[in-house]
Order: structure tokens, then sequence, then C-alpha cells
């Protein structure tokens, strides 16, 4: 299928908040609690619309597990968009959320749009972390926030969609590389669509 | 580029002879032998066989049957082979294929040797090699109704043939000079290893090779601690050069570039010699115009990526030993003398190696290939065995069992763990009917096997993927303590793929890349081009085991497989490399970079078709034969680690 951008997406984030869930939740609209563990990474992807042009979301779904770290940095390389998980049931996973950022940082591109996710959100009763907290975390970094549920489904479709949608606006505005962005067979949409070496004028983070 | 191919070949003594010979027996289609074919019918037929089988690929499902024929005209004794007419085993071997090896009119005076192969289980083949065209080989001629005696025999009162003393099944035809440094000569390997070829005063090395594996499993921890004075005075290309030879027996048209292909023939200049030397080759030996004319023109265009060697993967190779039926429990029973010991673990394991073991029977063999029990137990002492390490399980269990919640409440790493190993056993093959549902039992038992594991080596603890491992021996033991022994001897061999810094694992990804450098130098070139030379995309593969790469039942018949260490203990890195190779052409062909690559591999998953991988990493083992164990670090896993003593060292500041 053709598409006018391909974006490279990565999900990180401790062992089982519940990564894998989110993605098959978004590609395959249902919630499947016994799927494997993930090792390594796992693939999946979905064309979304945005702004009338068709874009190809190709998501990498990694291990959380610590010791594979050295491995799963190597995925960052080319990501357009980040999905940092925890999971609002566990602090130990929030409490993580800092080094995560630090890898991030250090192995993507600095212009990757992060979304911070706090994830089983259908367990409130269980609620280790407040939304507030969250929200004051994605703050103070600049992050993009949302609490969701992969099991209920609640802000699944949005966390991937607005993430991809801040990408977009990037490209519009020209603060975006061609990092973890691939041109489709639909042609360039806007005028600095794309182009490459602009990275160094966005600078910093972005929001 | 031209001159220098031309060049290159004149320079090679036995090119010269065969090209003044162009009219051999191996050109089988061409003018002067149709005539000589014609004349063969007045022959007299001394021997006539039926059902003398031809397998043109590593299928075993895929043959060529016909009939073998040995005629008399004068002193002269000829060979025939004629594949049937209109009956195929399988709709893709086309009448082309039978036309090509099909076998006129070959005269005895250009055979160098033939070689008998017995395999334990299987029919005979000979193996024919001729003296014309480089040494080459025959594709193996199965006798599907027995006979090779009676083919040998017949030979032999018609011209002179003898028995190598090196080797038993080794027969030279009119040939009293050492045979190996004519066949070594006649190869005329490329590049460094040519330069290595023995000098002729060295011994044949023409031993069965069914039988080195058996001594290299012996002998391997030793040997590899003995890599460096091992190198300095091992040549390889002796062995190696009968090995592809024989071993691979290439068909005809393609063996010489495939054995440089083997030889790691400098290929990373693509177009060049290697493609020049295959028109050369494809011109001098193929028995049609047509075919010679087809392939001159399909190589160079089909593949516009330097150093074509993709041509590799389409060769017709018969390539490892045909897979055999699995062990079942009669057979099981010869291999018990009366009291129950292993009389021959070798020949057990060789048979499994080849076979594999029939389901309900490897609750019982797992146990051995594990090393639960040791070969030369006897019923007796098993029975005995189970009762001490089932009450020595009992009480490493206990030691968690016993933590109060108060205690736990102060004991944070065991918390995390239990915590974690909660988490993964709701999440192994929870679609296996085994271990589907809730409160499933068998659940409750891997949690229970893991957490006491992480007690008896606490320094290791639980690591993902160790779920992973434990699943299918839980699945085939069903026993909890004998499940948790099993486990435990695996993991002797399969820890360090768990340690936190990732050692084990990064051992064998260097490993395989110079397993790769060595076998595919192509391949390896593209990688290092690439960033792909650290391959974290066979990190899966090797750290449980290619668990997630094939159904259920297949990982139980290539663990199986893997933990008979028959022709290595690192087969597993040749199914690595025989995967990436069975897809090099899509990998090169494509330009896949790294993040392409790695989503392709796992993709791959569910498509690999085991039987012929394994034949391919068989082969792959054996050709790279001493150089391949020399690129394995000492210790490298499965290999058992080198000295005891904190090998599980964890870094405290996690978990
Ligand atoms: N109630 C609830 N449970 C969830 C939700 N998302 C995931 N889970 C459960 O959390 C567990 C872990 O989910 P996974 O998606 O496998 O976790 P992961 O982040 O992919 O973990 P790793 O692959 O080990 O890194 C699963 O058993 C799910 O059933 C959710 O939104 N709500
Ligand atoms: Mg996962």
């Amino acid at each position: 299928m053709s598409y006018a951008y391909l974006f490279k997406y990565i999900i990180i984030g401790d062992t089982g908040v519940g990564k894998s869930c989110l993605l098959l939740q978004f590609t395959d609209k249902r919630f499947q609690p016994v799927h494997d563990l993930t090792i390594g990474v796992e693939f999946g992807a979905r064309m979304i619309t945005i702004d009338n042009k068709p874009i190809k979301l190709q998501i990498w779904d990694t291990a959380g597990q610590e010791s594979f770290r050295s491995i799963t940095r190597s995925y960052y390389r080319g990501a357009a968009g980040a999905l940092l998980v925890y999971d609002i049931t566990r602090r130990e996973t929030f409490n993580h959320l800092a080094s995560w950022l630090e890898d991030a940082r250090q192995h993507a591109n600095a212009n990757m749009t992060i979304m911070l996710i706090g994830n089983k959100c259908d367990l409130a009763h269980r609620r280790a972390v407040s939304t507030e907290e969250g929200e004051q975390f994605a703050k103070e970094h600049g992050l993009i926030f949302m609490e969701a549920s992969a099991k209920t489904a609640q802000n699944v479709e949005e966390a991937f969609i607005n993430t991809a949608g801040t990408i977009y606006k990037k490209i519009q505005d020209g603060v975006f590389d061609s990092f973890g962005i691939k041109v489709g067979y639909g042609g360039i949409p806007g005028p600095s669509g794309g182009r490459d070496g602009s990275t160094s004028q966005a600078g910093g983070c972005c929001s | 580029m031209h001159e220098s191919d031309i060049h290159d070949l004149s320079d090679d003594a036995d090119y010269a002879v065969a090209s003044k010979q162009g009219s051999s027996s191996m050109t089988r289609a061409d003018d002067s032998k149709r005539s000589s074919y014609s004349d063969l019918e007045d022959a007299e037929i001394v021997y006539l066989k039926d059902n003398v089988t031809i397998h043109p690929t590593q299928y075993a499902a895929e043959r060529i049957s016909g009939r073998l024929k040995l005629l008399k005209q004068g002193s002269s004794l000829f060979m025939t082979w004629m594949p049937y007419t209109g009956q195929s085993s399988n709709a893709r071997l086309s009448g082309r294929d039978k036309n090509l090896y099909t076998i006129r009119a070959l005269s005895f005076s250009d055979i160098q040797s033939i070689r008998r192969h017995t395999p334990t289980i299987g029919w005979q083949y000979v193996i024919v090699v001729s003296s014309v065209c480089a040494g080459l080989a025959f594709p193996p001629l199965y006798f599907y109704s027995g006979g090779v005696r009676e083919f040998l025999a017949t030979i032999k009162q018609h011209v002179l043939i003898v028995r190598s003393s090196e080797d038993a099944n080794l027969f030279l035809v009119n040939n009293f000079q050492d045979p190996l440094q004519k066949t070594l000569s006649s190869l005329a390997l490329p590049g460094s290893l040519a330069n290595r070829t023995p000098s002729s005063s060295s011994s044949p090395s023409y031993g069965n090779l069914e039988d080195k594996y058996t001594s290299a499993d012996g002998h391997l921890s030793s040997m590899q601690q003995n890599n460096k004075q091992r190198q300095k005075s091992h040549d390889p290309a002796r062995d190696i050069s009968i090995q592809v030879l024989e071993k691979f027996s290439l068909v005809t048209r393609f063996a010489r570039e495939t054995t440089s292909q083997l030889f790691r023939e400098s290929l990373v200049d693509g177009h060049g010699p290697n493609e020049k030397r295959r028109t050369n080759w494809a011109s001098k030996e193929h028995q049609s115009q047509e075919m010679t004319s087809n392939d001159v023109e399909i190589v160079p265009k089909k593949v516009p990526v330097p150093s074509d060697p993709l041509e590799f993967d389409k060769l017709s190779l018969v390539w490892g030993q045909p897979r055999q039926r699995p062990l079942g429990l009669q057979e099981w029973s010869t291999f018990l003398d009366s009291e129950g010991r292993i009389v021959d673990p070798n020949a057990l394991k060789k048979r499994i190696f080849y076979g594999g073991v029939e389901h309900n029977l490897r609750k019982k063999v797992w146990t051995f290939l594990l090393g639960y029990y040791s070969y030369d137990s006897t019923y007796a002492e098993r029975e005995y065995a189970v009762l001490v390490k089932k009450s020595e399980y009992e009480t490493i269990k206990n030691q968690w069992q016993s933590i109060s919640p108060e205690q736990a409440k102060r004991f944070t790493k065991f918390k995390e763990r239990k915590g974690l190993i909660d988490k993964d056993v709701v999440r192994t093959d929870r679609s296996l009917p085994f271990y589907e549902g809730d409160d499933n039992p068998n659940v409750r038992l891997m949690h229970d096997i893991l957490l006491t594991y992480s007690f008896y080596n606490f320094d290791l603890g639980y690591c993902q993927g160790m779920s992973d491992l434990l699943s299918p021996i839980l699945f085939i033991m069903k026993d909890e303590s004998e499940a948790f022994w099993c486990f435990v001897s695996l993991l002797e061999r399969l820890g360090p793929n768990f340690n936190r810094d990732q050692s084990g694992m990064h051992s064998q990804l260097f490993a395989l890349s110079k397993l790769v450098e060595l076998l595919d130098s192509p391949l390896h070139n593209y990688f290092k081009q690439n960033d792909c030379l650290n391959y974290f995309f066979c990190f899966r593969w090797i750290l449980i085991q290619f668990k997630r790469e094939f159904e259920y039942e297949k990982t139980l018949r290539l663990w199986e497989v893997l933990w008979t260490h028959y022709p290595s203990e690192h087969l597993h890195l040749y199914v690595c490399i025989a995967i990436l190779k069975r897809h090099r052409a899509e990998i090169m062909g494509e330009q896949m970079d790294f993040d392409t690559l790695l989503k392709f591999i796992n993709e791959l998953s569910g498509q690999i078709d085991l039987d012929p991988i394994l034949r391919d990493a068989e082969a792959l083992c054996v050709c790279a034969g001493e150089n391949g164990a020399a690129s394995i670090p000492p210790g490298t896993p499965p290999s058992l680690p080198i000295q005891d003593s904190s090998i599980y060292y964890q870094d405290d500041s996690l978990l």
C-alpha cells in the first residue's frame, strides 16, 4: 500500500508494563493477555491518516528486561517516535523512567517525539502512581503524556496517533531531518517535508 | 578483467589438461562422446542394477531413479547411468535435470576413485570421482536395491582397482600414485588454502567423516584449549578438500565454483574472477550447448550485487546426510545392556543426531542427552538417583517456600525475582494445551521450578528466556523434580546466555561472525559494510536455541539434535549460518540495512524448514572443520565453562 510517510516508532519501558499489549491493541484492536514475553524485539505496523495523508507506522516493540538493554539500545537508531510506558500499578516502573529516557536521549535522534504512557489505567483500584505525578514528569522532560489501558483500549489510538501528529507537525515546520521518516510513494506533502539536515536548527528537545 | 581471468586459469595446470581433453567423458553430450556412446551399443553388459538413484537436491524426497550398467567393450570398461523416463518423484525435477545427471558412457580410464558409503541407516551409496576433470565427483549413486558389493566386484574383474590402504571404503582405479596428492593438486585450491597444500610426504587423511565426528566430539574441549598448537601443526586444506569433494558430492557442473566458494575464494570483487571462472567452467563442463549459454547469460544479469556467489543458494548440493526417522523404543533398547547402561554413547548420539527421538521416548533419552543421567549408569542406579534428587530438590524448594510474608518484606531481591517469575510464567507458551487456561497446574510447576532454580543458582538468579528453555523440558519430563534437574543440566551449558553482562551471548555472536567470515566471506563483508557485524539479529535464535523460530514439535527435534554435540558442540552456530545462507540472496540482493535485516530475520519465525537446515548446518560444520573449531573461543556456550568460579558473578547493583 502506498503511503506518504513511514514513521519508525519504538516502544520502551520496564518488562511487564504492557508494551506488547499496547501494540496489539493498536494494530489488531484486541487485548490478548496470554501472549509471550518479548525477547529482543517484535514488529507491528499500521496505516493511519494525518491531514489526509496516509502514514505508515512501523512499530518496534522492545524487550523491557534490564539485561537486554545492551541489545535494545541498538534499536533506537532512526526512530521518529517513542512510546515510553510505565505501569500505574507498579511504582518501580515509574521510578525507572529516568534511565529509559537517558537511553533514548543517548541512542535516538534528538528530535524523536516521546510519548509517556501510564498504562493499565483500568486498574484504578491498584493505582500506585497518580496522574499528577505522570503529568509532572512529562512536563519536566518535555514529553507528551497520557494514561491508557491496553485492556480497555482507552487512549491507545490517541497515544499512537497523537505522536504521529506531533511528528508530522515537526516535518511541516521543517524542524525534523529525515531520520526515522521515509517518504513513501504518495509524494512529499509539505514544502519542507523530509528535508535533510534541519535537525540542528531545532535544537534540544521538543514539545 | 578478462585478461587476468585467462591468466588465472592458464596458471591452472588442470585447466590446461582439461581443455585439451575437451571431449572427455564429463562432457557427455558432445559429439565425440555421442559417437563413442553409439559405439557402445554392441558392448557387453557385465552388470546391471535398477533403482540406482541420485538426490539432486537436499530434499530426500527429490530423487531421480535410474539404471546403472557396466559395459565391456574390448578391454575397456564403461559405466552408464540412465534415469527412467517419465517417472519423477517431484515435479520440480525437470527433464533437463535428468538429462544433466545422465552418465552416458564414463570410461573407467577416466575414473580416479570410487568410494563406498555405508550409513548405519539408509542405503549404501557410492561416489565416483573423475580423474579427468580436476577430480570432480559425480553425485552419489544410492543403491536402493542393494548391489554395491557386486558392483565393485564386477569392476575388479575388468579393471585394475585397489583398495586404499588408508581407507577400506576407498577404491582407487588405475592409479598407483598417492591418491591424495593427485586429488589435491587437481583441485587447485584458490587463494591461501592452495598455498598450504600439504607436501607429498604427508599421509593421506581419508578417514570416514563420521568417525571424525566421533573423535572430534570426544576431544573437543582439550582440542579447543590447544588451538594454537593445533593450528600450527595441522593443515586444514587436506581434510577439507576431500570432505568437500566427497561429503557434498557436488554435482559435476557446479563442483568447481562451489568448491572455490567453500574455500573462500576472494569474491569481494564480484563480477570478476568468480563469474568468469564460472563461465569458463560452464562451457568446459556442460553437457549441452543450450545449458551452457543459459548459465552464462543468466548469472551475471540476475544478481547485480557484488560478489555474486548468490548462485550458491540454488546449487543442487547433496548437503549433509539425509535425515532419518526418529529413534524408536525398540531400537533404543538395542543401545542398552542388560543392566541399562548405554553401551556406546557415541553411536547413540550419532543416531539421534541424524534422526531425533520419537516423542514417547523423549523423556527417557533427554535425561542422558542433557547429562542428568550418565551413560554408564544402570537401571538400579538411576532409580536410586531419582529418589535422592527428588529429596534434594524438595530441600532447595523449601528454602523459598519457608520465607514468611514478614521475612519477604525485608527480602527485596526475593520479592523482585518472584515478581518477575510470576509475570513471565503466565506469558510462556500459554497457547499450548499443556500450559493453557487459568490456574493451569503446569504454569504453577514452571513457577516453582524457576524460583527454586534461582535459589539453587542464586548468583545467576532468574532471567527472561529461562522460561522458554524450561517449557519444553517440563512438557517432556512432566515430573517436577526431574524437569528441574534436567533444566539444571541444560543451564550448566547455557547459563552464561543469561549473564547480566551478556558475556555468554557476546562470545557466541562473536564466534558466529568469525564463522561467517570463514564460510561466507562475501556475506561477512556485506554485514561489515552495513554495520551488522554485531549479529544482534541472531540474538533470539541463540539465547533460547531457536525456540521462537520453529513450531513446538520442531523445537524439540532441534534441541535433541543439538544436545548430541555430535559434529560439534556449537552446531547451533552453524544452524544460524545455514539459515542466513539460505537467505543471503535476499539479504544482499535487497541491500538490507540493520533495521530491515532485523525485521526480516524476525519474520522468518515459523518459516524455516528444519531438516534441510540441519543438513546444511552439518555440511557447513564439516566444511569448516578445525578452522571452524578454532574460530570459536574456548568456553563459548554451550561448552562447559572453563573455570567454575565466579562465572555467574552478577553486578549487585542490578537485581
Ligand atoms: N489490566 C491490565 N493488564 C494489562 C494491561 N496491559 C498489559 N497488561 C498485562 O500485563 C502483562 C504484561 O504485558 P506485556 O504487554 O506482555 O508487557 P511488556 O511490556 O510487553 O513486557 P516485556 O515484553 O517483558 O518487556 C500481561 O500479562 C497483560 O495481561 C492493561 O492495560 N490492563
Ligand atoms: Mg513485550
